[in-house]
Formats: C-alpha cells, sequence, structure tokens
C-alpha cells in the first residue's frame, strides 16, 4: 500500500508539471504596437516560409509600430477556418486566399471593401486584369498578391525523341493529341499530359479552361449535360483511356517526374520552373533549353484560355488595426523588398504591377518563361463564376470528370448526373 | 471487455440502502466534463438540424422544421454514401476481427524470446498514426510509381499497371485493405490476451475429451473469445464510422462518389458546401443509426 | 500431455506446423513490408522517390530527408513535443477523471446508471466533424483556441467516454470481497477506490492511458482547425500542413516525417505492450 501511495503522488506530480507546461503563457507584447494577425499558408510550407519571415521582419523593421503576427494554415484548410473564424467572430486582419476561397469568404460579407483604400497613384501602377476578377457584388474585396496563370508547359526534349519540332508546340487539342499519340509510342515510360483530376477545387479551377476551350459552361447558360460538356468529358476520357494522363495524381506530384524528364506536357503555373530546378539542380541556361511554355492548345472553340492561380490578399472588415493592416497588403503586394525575396523567390510568380520598382527586378523578368507569361498566357485568363455556388458545384463536377475518366457509364449519363447534382443544390 | 454494461451487471451491488439514489457523485466529474464538451454541441447539432443555415451566407439561420430531413430523403448521393458507410464499416471490421482471430490462434503456443517478437512485429501497424497510413498507402497504391503496382509487375501478376485508387470498382476495396491493414492488430492484441485468459483447466480437460485442432478451436475457444471479439468489433464499427483521415488523405471520397462515405459527405457539406444545416440533419440521422445498432447489439449480446 | 493417438498423428503435427510458419512468415510481411516501404522512401533523394520505376531499395541512400526536417525552416521538433505533450496530457487527465466514474458504473446502484452508461457510448458515436463548428465556439468562449489546454479539451472529448467504459470493465473483474475488507476497517469509498481499487487495476490504466494516447495522436482535424500557431501544432497536422501544399508532392520528405510521426507512437506501444497485455488479459476481456 506504501508503494503504490508514492507511485500515486508522482503520477500526481507528472500531471502536475504537464498542465504548467500547458498554461505557459504564450507572450506579451508592449503596450505602445499595433499588433496583426496574418493568417498565411506561406509561413506553414517549408518552400516560401524562410521568405515570407524575411519580408515580414523587412515591414516590421520599415513599420516600428507593427507587429505581424503570422498563422500559419493548411493551404486546403484555409477557407474553411476562416469560414468559422469569422462566423465565430475570431477572424485575423489580414488573410492570404486564392481562387475559390477569396470569394467564399466575401460571401460572409466580413471583408472590408478596398476601392476607398486605393489611390490614382497605386491604381496606376497595378494591372488592370490584375485587379477585375477580384470584385465580388460590385465591390472589391481584395488585393492582387501574385499572379499565377497556368501555361502548357513542355519539355523539348521528350518532343524531339518522338519526331515532333520541339520549336513547336501544339495550338490546338489535334495537335496536342497527334503528339501524345507519338509521345506514348516513342517513350512508354512518358505520362504525355500533367493534369490534376482530383476532386478538389482547385482541380475545377485547373479544369475550367480546358471545358472552355470546348465551349462548355457547365456552371453558365449552358448545363452540365451540355453538348460541349460531353465533347470534353468524351475527350477527357480518350486521354485516359489511352493512357496520356496519370489520373487521381496531384499536380503536385506530377513535378518530381517533371524534373526527371517523365512528363512530356504539363498544365502549370510559373511556379513549376523552381521546384523542377530545386530538384535537379539544373542551371538556368540548361532550363530555358529544356522546357518551354505556351498557351492552352485551342479546342473547338479556337479559342485558348488559362485560370489565374495567385493570391489575393483580404483585409476583414471587423478588424481593428485596419490602416496598419492596408500597409501590411501594399508592402507585401509592391513593395521592391517583398517582391525580390517572396514573389519572384523559391515560390515563383508574377507581381501584379505593370512596371517594376527598380530596373534590377526589371532585368530579373526577362527570361523566356516570365515573358511567355505576361505577354501570352496572362491574356487568355478566363475567371469562372466563382463563389459559394462554385464550391459545391466543384465537387459535383469533378466527380463527374472522375467518372468519366475512370468509369464505364456512357458519357451522356455521366453527364446528365453531374446536371443532376448541379439541380439538387 | 465486459459486456455486462450498465443495468446488468451480475455483482451483488456493493450497497443495499432502501432508497435507491438517482445520481452517483463519483459519476460527476466525467459527466460534467462530457455535458459542457460534448452536450452542448449536441444540442447546438439538434437545433441546427432543423434550420436552413449557411456558414458563409449573410442571412441569418432561418427554422425550417424536417426540411432537411426530406431533402436527405431524395440525395442520392447521402444513399450513397449510407451505402459505402455500411460496405467500408462492416467489410474492414469483419475482415480485420477474422485476420486478428487468426493471427492470435497461430501464434498462441509461439512462445519465449522469438514468439515475443513475432507478436510485437505484427502489432507495428497499430503503431502508424492514420495520416501516415494514408499517405503511405497513397504512395503505394500510385499507377506509375507506386510499389504494389512495381510489384504485380514483376511478378506477372498483371501486364498494365492498375489504377487503384481512381477506378470506380476498385477504390473501395482498396481503402479497405488500407483499413484492414491497421485495424487488424487492435483485434489480434484484444483475442492473443483473451486467449491467453482461458483458464488451463479448460483446455486440458478438452483435451482428455478428445478435442484437439479444429474442433478445440471452434468448441472451446471460440466461446471464450466471444465478448472480446464482439464488443471490440462494437468499438471499431463506432471508430469506423467516424474514420475521415484515412479515406480523405487517399481519395477525398473518389472517383466520382465511389469512396464518398458519411463522413466524408458530412465534410463536404458541412465545410465546402457550408451547408452547416444540412450538415447536420445528416449527422442527426448518422447517430440514430449508431444508436439503434449499438442498442440491438447490446441487447442480443445480453440475451445469447 | 501428448497421448498416443497424438504419437500416431505426428506426420500431420509437423505438417501442420509448417502450414503454421509459413502463415505466420506471411503476415508478417503483411505487416511489415508497407512499414519497410516508409523507410526505405525516407532515405531515397528526392528524385528517387518519385521515380516511375521505384527502386526496392535505396540507391543512394541519404539522410537529406532527415536533415531537411530538422535543419529545415519548420519546427519539427515543436511539434514533436506539442503531440507528446498533449496526447500524453489526455491520456493522464482522462484517466484520473474516468476512474471514479468507472468505478461507480460498475459497483454503486443509482437510478441513472444504465442511462449513464448508455450516454457515454453515445458521446463515442457522434460524428467528429459535426461536432466541430460548436466546439470552435466552446473554445473560442473558453479563451482556449491556439492553447496546448484546448487541445487537450478536444481530445478528452473522445478520450474519455471511452476510459469510463474500458475501465468499468477493469474494475468489474476486482472481487468485491476485497474492498469488504477494507470497509470493514472504516476506510470511505474515494480511499477504497484509490487504495485498494487503483493499485490492483493499474495494468488497465495503463492500457487505457495508451488506448487513449494513441486515439489523439491519431486525431487529425481538431489540431488543423483550432491550432493557428505553427510553433503550436502537432505532428499529425503539420504533416498535412507541410506536406500536402502547394508546390510539390516531396514523397522521401514526407516519409521521414511520417517515421517521425510513428516512432515515439511504436516506442510508447513496445515498452507497454506486456503490461498491456496483462491488462487485457486481467480486466477487460476475462469476464465471459
Amino acid at each position: 500500500m506504501h508503494g503504490s501511495r508514492s507511485a500515486r503522488r508522482r503520477s500526481l506530480a507528472v500531471a502536475g508539471v504537464l498542465m504548467l507546461a500547458l498554461a505557459a503563457p504564450g507572450g506579451a507584447q508592449a503596450a505602445d504596437k499595433v499588433t496583426i494577425t496574418f493568417a498565411n499558408w506561406a509561413s506553414a510550407e517549408a518552400t516560401t516560409k524562410p521568405a515570407i519571415e524575411k519580408v515580414i521582419a523587412a515591414f516590421e523593421a520599415a513599420h516600428p509600430d507593427i507587429v505581424v503576427k503570422s498563422e500559419a494554415m493548411s493551404f486546403s484548410e484555409i477557407a474553411r477556418t476562416l469560414a468559422l473564424r469569422v462566423r465565430s467572430g475570431n477572424p485575423p486582419d489580414v488573410a492570404q486566399l486564392a481562387g475559390n476561397d477569396t470569394f467564399l469568404i466575401a460571401a460572409t460579407g466580413k471583408l472590408e471593401p478596398l476601392s476607398a483604400y486605393i489611390d490614382a497613384k497605386l491604381e496606376s501602377q497595378i494591372k488592370r486584369d490584375a485587379l477585375t476578377g477580384l470584385s465580388y457584388r460590385g465591390k472589391l474585396i481584395a488585393f492582387p498578391w501574385t499572379l499565377a496563370p497556368a501555361g502548357l508547359w513542355y519539355d523539348k526534349a521528350i518532343l524531339q525523341k518522338a519526331g515532333l519540332d520541339p520549336q513547336r508546340p501544339p495550338t490546338t487539342i489535334d495537335e496536342l493529341t497527334k503528339a501524345m499519340a507519338a509521345i506514348r509510342k516513342s517513350q512508354p515510360d512518358v505520362i504525355p499530359l500533367g493534369l490534376d483530376t482530383t476532386n478538389r477545387p482547385f482541380a475545377l479551377q485547373s479544369n475550367w479552361p480546358w471545358m472552355a476551350t470546348f465551349g462548355a459552361d457547365p456552371l453558365g447558360a449552358q448545363h452540365g449535360d451540355s453538348a460541349q460538356m460531353k465533347q470534353y468529358l468524351g475527350w477527357m476520357r480518350d486521354l485516359a483511356k489511352n493512357r496520356y494522363i496519370d489520373p487521381g495524381r496531384k499536380i503536385g506530384e506530377f513535378r518530381p517526374l517533371a524534373a526527371q524528364d517523365k512528363v512530356a506536357f504539363i498544365w502549370d503555373q510559373v511556379l513549376l520552373q523552381g521546384v523542377i530546378q530545386n530538384a535537379n539542380k539544373m542551371s538556368d541556361a540548361d532550363f530555358y533549353q529544356r522546357w518551354g511554355v505556351t498557351t492552352q492548345p485551342a479546342g473547338p472553340t479556337g479559342k485558348s484560355f488559362s485560370f489565374e492561380g495567385g493570391h489575393q490578399l483580404v483585409l476583414f472588415a471587423d478588424s481593428k488595426q485596419k490602416k496598419a493592416a492596408w500597409q501590411f497588403i501594399q508592402y507585401l503586394a509592391t513593395s521592391p523588398e517583398a517582391i525580390r525575396d517572396y514573389t519572384l523567390g523559391p515560390g515563383a510568380s508574377l507581381p501584379p504591377l505593370v512596371k517594376m520598382p527598380t530596373p534590377e527586378l526589371e532585368k530579373k523578368l526577362d527570361t523566356p518563361i516570365f515573358q511567355a507569361f505576361t505577354q501570352t498566357i496572362i491574356p487568355t485568363v478566363t475567371t469562372p463564376p466563382y463563389g459559394p455556388a462554385f464550391a459545391s458545384a466543384s465537387s459535383a463536377i469533378m466527380a463527374g470528370v472522375q467518372q468519366a475518366v475512370t468509369g464505364s457509364e456512357a458519357i451522356d449519363q455521366v453527364a446528365g448526373s453531374i446536371q443532376q447534382q448541379l439541380n439538387r443544390r | 471487455m465486459r459486456v455486462a454494461l450498465a443495468g446488468n451487471s451480475r455483482r451483488p451491488a456493493a450497497r443495499t440502502a432502501e432508497r435507491i439514489p438517482w445520481f452517483d457523485t463519483m459519476v460527476l466529474p466525467s459527466a460534467g466534463v462530457l455535458a459542457i464538451v460534448v452536450g452542448y454541441p449536441v444540442v447546438y447539432t439538434l437545433v441546427l438540424s432543423a434550420e436552413d443555415y449557411n456558414l458563409i451566407g449573410t442571412t441569418p439561420p432561418r427554422f425550417v422544421g424536417g426540411d432537411n430531413f426530406a431533402k436527405l430523403v431524395h440525395d442520392p448521393t447521402f444513399w450513397q454514401a449510407l451505402g459505402n458507410t455500411l460496405v467500408y464499416t462492416f467489410g474492414s471490421v469483419a475482415i480485420a476481427a477474422l485476420l486478428g482471430l487468426a493471427l492470435a490462434l497461430l501464434t498462441e503456443r509461439a512462445s519465449g524470446r522469438a514468439g515475443r517478437i513475432v507478436r510485437a512485429l505484427l502489432l507495428t501497424p497499430w503503431a502508424v498514426p492514420f495520416v501516415v497510413v494514408a499517405f503511405l498507402f497513397r504512395y503505394m497504391y500510385l499507377q506509375n510509381g507506386g510499389a504494389i503496382n512495381a510489384l504485380l509487375l514483376a511478378a506477372g501478376v498483371i501486364d498494365t499497371p492498375i489504377s487503384w485508387l481512381n477506378v470506380a470498382s476498385l477504390a473501395l476495396p482498396a481503402v479497405m485493405v488500407t483499413n484492414v491493414w491497421a485495424m487488424t492488430p487492435f483485434f489480434f492484441l484484444l483475442l492473443a490476451a483473451a486467449l491467453a485468459g482461458i483458464p488451463n483447466e479448460v483446455i486440458e480437460s478438452a483435451r482428455v475429451d478428445r478435442a484437439r485442432g479444429w474442433s478445440l478451436v471452434v468448441g472451446i475457444k471460440l466461446p471464450f473469445l466471444r465478448n472480446a471479439l464482439l464488443v471490440g468489433c462494437l468499438l471499431m464499427i463506432i471508430a469506423n464510422f467516424n474514420d475521415f483521415a484515412k479515406i480523405w488523405a487517399m481519395t477525398q471520397g473518389g472517383p466520382g462518389y465511389a469512396t464518398t462515405t458519411l463522413v466524408v459527405y458530412v465534410y463536404r457539406q458541412a465545410f465546402e458546401s457550408f451547408a452547416i444545416g444540412y450538415a447536420s440533419a445528416i449527422g442527426v440521422v448518422w447517430l440514430a443509426l449508431l444508436l439503434v445498432f449499438a442498442f440491438a447489439y447490446l441487447r442480443a449480446l445480453r440475451v445469447r | 500431455m501428448m497421448d498416443a493417438a497424438a504419437d500416431r498423428r505426428g506426420g500431420t503435427r509437423r505438417t501442420a506446423r509448417v502450414v503454421q510458419y509459413v502463415a505466420i512468415a506471411l503476415a508478417l510481411v503483411w505487416s511489415l513490408a508497407p512499414v519497410y516501404w516508409m523507410l526505405a522512401t525516407s532515405f531515397k533523394t528526392e528524385l528517387e522517390a518519385a521515380r516511375l520505376a521505384p527502386t526496392p531499395w535505396p540507391l543512394r541512400p541519404t539522410l537529406d530527408n532527415y536533415r531537411g526536417l530538422f535543419g529545415g525552416s519548420l519546427p519539427f521538433l515543436a511539434f514533436f513535443v506539442n503531440t507528446v505533450v498533449t496526447c500524453l496530457a489526455t491520456a493522464i487527465v482522462a484517466v484520473i477523471i474516468a476512474t471514479p466514474a468507472a468505478y461507480a458504473l460498475s459497483r454503486a446502484r443509482f437510478r441513472l446508471r444504465a442511462a449513464t452508461g448508455y450516454a457515454m457510448l453515445v458521446f463515442r458515436m457522434l460524428p467528429l466533424v459535426v461536432l466541430l463548428a460548436p466546439l470552435y465556439l466552446l473554445l473560442l468562449n473558453a479563451r482556449l483556441l491556439d492553447t496546448h489546454t484546448g487541445l487537450v479539451v478536444g481530445f478528452a472529448t473522445f478520450g474519455l467516454p471511452f476510459a469510463v467504459w474500458m475501465l468499468k470493465s477493469f474494475v468489474d473483474a476486482v472481487p468485491i470481497e476485497v474492498e469488504e475488507a477494507a470497509r470493514v476497517d472504516g476506510y470511505r469509498r474515494w480511499q477504497i477506490l484509490f487504495r485498494v481499487v487503483v493499485p490492483l487495476i493499474l495494468p488497465g490504466l495503463l492500457t487505457t492511458g495508451t488506448f487513449v494516447f494513441m486515439e489523439a495522436w491519431n486525431n487529425l482535424i481538431y489540431p488543423l482547425t483550432f491550432v493557428t500557431t505553427l510553433e503550436k501544432q502537432t505532428l499529425p497536422a503539420a504533416l498535412v500542413l507541410t506536406f500536402t501544399g502547394q508546390f510539390k508532392t516531396d514523397w522521401g520528405g514526407m516519409m521521414a516525417a511520417a517515421t517521425l510521426t510513428t516512432l515515439p507512437l511504436m516506442i510508447a506501444f513496445f515498452a507497454v505492450q506486456r503490461s498491456m497485455v496483462r491488462g487485457l488479459t486481467s480486466g477487460a476481456v476475462a469476464g465471459a
């Protein structure tokens, strides 16, 4: 009995120490400083964490009265977490958002309209296209931080081996299909086309331009079972049947393969270059020799499209530190330091500015890849009908795409079930 | 685990007071904590299930009575998800329980150091966190570059790599295999312990009666394992209803809705469509289903 | 104990033994192959891990993935400590709170006993995902968001009913006579519980604690929702946070982190395994 009592006392002591450890305070702040909270995924990922921390430190040095508290969230969970926080009355001051998530959070009505904050000088510096897609119910609700449209990257070495002209990537869907057939035949161990067909809102965003080039608009005037949509789904099924795509792979799972010359075409954003070079240590010159990027091959509509996968910054209406928060937003998006270290840094994307603030940055942007994106790809960007409806529609549409790609039901039936799902919402 | 749950203990009561009190203070700490941390959310969920409430909409919640439940009845995805949940749950629990039983019987007489090591190794999958299990199997299932396809190709079992997680008919079984892998050690541990708990005299007297091999297992040992097996199954069935990490990280419920279970569907409703009211209604139906099942199950156990 | 009949069937016995060994070997392969693959991948370079034709073992073994975890920009050591601390605290707190309840449900007589027992079971059946929003609000109002205490509260939600259930079966297995003596000596109920019953069910406490610990370790959605400071995040959540990001799927790095996430659980598990078996034998599964 004696032994067990002391054992008990010991375990209670352990528990006590643990409780103390748990209750330890999170750190106090000086009273005269303004603290703003910044919810983002840049600081959650190893690739971008050092860069964003450097930029935040530089901002704090330039604004000694402001402290930025970075809140790391998962890229895939940020909309859920922010919606919960907004509804619970506990939003951050500033958040990083992308794609449909921006509009989901805007739908809460808790984002500060930004038009009043943007003066004429700033407006003249920002690319027009960068701002046009960011209005919700007539109000500008987000500020463009980075631009990252998708283009069709092609591995010139693989094209060459397949007997194709490496300087002339396909310009139409038909040419693309022929090229993929040649690649499949000459190099069976190469995935002809890297395309994300997972069931995530991001995947619908990524596949939207492909639907568009077939003339399909499943959420618009025509429906999920239009002739155009069926044509698109039929094409996707052929891709899978001929093993031109690798269904179910996330885009991020294609990139290390691209670094080993195992993907011929990949539908991806500016950041691909950084990921490839980071993995295989290729020099810039070698990279431009090996890889090119161009606009999407045009389908039956004869037009190419792209999606804007860049990131935005939003300011929450309940923020008590709007002035400081706006200064921070502006700094992240337009200051030379932030552009140099973050925007053009390891997670490379394009700044939303018409003209770079310094010649050094202007020079940095003068590469074949950046030029192709700025000059030919950005003008093809189309914005899907973002908003709350898009999110629930995305799982219905992508489920249908997956059924078309991997299943055996007739395409008419698949398209019909998409429309049924869409009607039910 | 003793099935003699609340209310049917065959043990004599500790005190024979004339007046039986309503409650016991010793339950208070647990009941109190649960009442706050779980009770409040449950009531909240019940209220929400009768409301049309979108988490991100600007319109306030609106009372709609049974509308959410009416919508549920006509929602084919709900029914598919329910079917998937039943197949996933009962299928993987049954297989894992059988495998666990087989392993327990196989290693029953493995004693000494080697026996201990074998047992420990057989338990390893249990120590692998679910999220790791999911990532690991997703990696192994890859159509191009996955270990499973590479192995089967090398062995000549298949000619072309199979996209395990992306074919509607294969995805659910593939996820279930993963689940069985992770769950079997639980049954193995439970049943090995139960086997060790069978009194020696019982086995000896059965031997004298010339029971051996299969008849020893079926006639003598299984009845002793019955309770452990059945209660273990109940706990795992409940846990599997809630199994989110594995399916979400492997397939996100796809392809199509092939692996969408109730928990995945609720998640999509609640946090992609933000239809909290509808998601809560599904939650309520789910709770009712499990309640009826557990009640019937425990009843059946008690009656024997 | 072998009788004559068995001697005659010695040949069949040997065959049976061979079959048994083969079966055990197969079971070992089935259990360990995925773990081997995790370990092997964690020592491959990023490109080797992503090869279309996988290599059966690392061709150029490297520690880069592990170096990346500890020397990289993400605080994996902090993740590790956070997880151990919160899961351990959950296990301890749940077992402490659950013990009296389990004792009462096993021994005492009160009218709401059956109802309480079933209610405990019901708590385990609730869909985690549905509870998320109300629980968030609760923790917000209690100012426990983004704290380890809040996480422990969340984990305990699911751990506690399980602990009550399991501990009850251990108490059931303690003969009532043991308590009679103490009662004659004038011990009160709480004293009997802590001085007589608890020492007898120590393996049971350990077993239950391990189950609760592992369940907390497996919980992914709570830390992802309730923790906003990266430095306070848990390992499984960090795995999702950092390896399903926007850039690439780095299988090697992911498997190194996975190994790191698995290892403590495995060690803890093997450390208590023997007493767990003892606990299960004496309590949970013995009563038939």
